[in-house]
């Protein structure tokens, strides 16, 4: 046990020696240990989150401002992105080919979403719109993509109703 | 913290010499140890605050499924309390109770309704309304999918999780690095 000493003591004084109680110290650290096994969260698991957007469908706001009416959308196909809107922009950006595979070209999209990102920087809601046979992963990455260029409103919508 | 050997504990306080050693043992050596406790006590603080960074109040909202290799994201929010659909490559699941084939589903381009997935969301959203009378519903539902699923049949389980009312879609993923 753990102890602390003042020496002297003698000539009739009160012993001012103390014993610091351990045991119960160790018990609450023990409690505690086992506690926290218990409820331990080892995977880091996290969202995307989304909601689903029907492609035409009317705002639920009332009259939204004019840069607003225009849809910003962020297409996925099987050949690469297509950034799109509905006031007629587009942009293409094919897949490239690394080791004979061809890959979505994810630092090209960054680039051009952080370009879209100031000339629409007041737009936080992006339409991301997958076509059939898009890998999901591809997909979840893509929005990773435009959150992190600030897009953090995100829709997803059918990637045939844009013309995929 | 001392461990003494058994021994007898009368005549001690007697002080005379030949009485003590007597009693302590004829003046053979001591067997009594001390533990060190003090550096147990170093490896225990070590190791709680260890497990309290880990620690999360939440608790495992989604666990990770053998069967299913989620994708990972950087820019992502935390998990809220919601249905669970799980979408490996042979079946989908609601909260565990299988729903459909994810073969048959992405067999197919035309977007058709999951009927069993969709009766369990409404029944869930109607469980939910009773428990929660006065909170507006959410209307959110994890997607636990594998990352090598075509979309499509992604796309077949929120088309079918819409109709049943929840529109609101978390994917689950992997929690990556910045």
């Amino acid at each position: 046990m753990a102890s602390i000493e003042t020496g002297g003591g003698g000539s009739g004084k009160k012993a001012v020696n103390q014993e610091i109680p351990l045991i119960p110290f160790i018990d609450l650290l023990l409690c505690c240990v086992m506690f926290l096994l218990a409820t331990a969260v080892w995977n880091q698991l996290a969202a995307m989150n989304a909601n689903q957007q029907v492609p035409g469908q009317a705002s639920t706001e009332d009259a939204p401002p004019e840069d607003e009416k225009v849809k910003l959308i962020l297409q996925v196909r099987n050949a690469g992105y297509v950034l799109g809107s509905s006031a007629g922009e587009s942009i293409d950006i094919k897949k490239r080919v690394v080791s004979n595979e061809r890959e979505f070209d994810v630092d090209e999209l960054k680039a051009k979403l952080a370009q879209w990102k100031q000339a629409w920087d007041k737009r936080e809601d992006l339409i991301v719109a997958p076509e059939d046979g898009v890998r999901y992963e591809d997909v979840i990455v893509a929005m990773d993509v435009a959150s992190a260029a600030g897009f953090t409103a995100l829709s997803m919508a059918d990637g045939a109703a844009f013309g995929g | 913290m001392a461990i003494k050997r058994p021994q007898p504990e009368l005549l001690h306080h007697i002080p005379l010499r030949f009485v003590r050693n007597r009693v302590a043992g004829h003046g053979r050596k001591s067997v009594d140890h001390q533990i060190p406790l003090i550096p147990f006590i170093d490896f225990l603080i070590v190791l709680v605050i260890f497990l309290l960074m880990s620690f999360s109040a939440s608790g495992e909202l989604v666990a990770q499924q053998p069967t299913i290799t989620m994708p990972a994201a950087a820019n992502t929010a935390q998990i809220e309390i919601s249905p669970i659909v799980a979408v490996d490559d042979r079946v989908i699941t609601l909260d565990g109770t299988r729903v459909a084939d994810t073969q048959t589903l992405g067999a197919t381009a035309q977007v058709d309704r999951i009927e069993p997935l969709i009766t369990g969301l409404e029944a869930e959203k109607r469980k939910w309304e009773t428990i929660h009378p006065s909170e507006p519903f959410a209307g959110q539902v994890i997607v636990q999918a594998d990352r090598n699923i075509d979309f499509r049949v992604v796309k077949k389980v929120m088309f079918s999780a819409a109709a049943a009312g929840y529109g609101n879609v978390s994917f689950a993923v992997n929690q990556a690095e910045k």
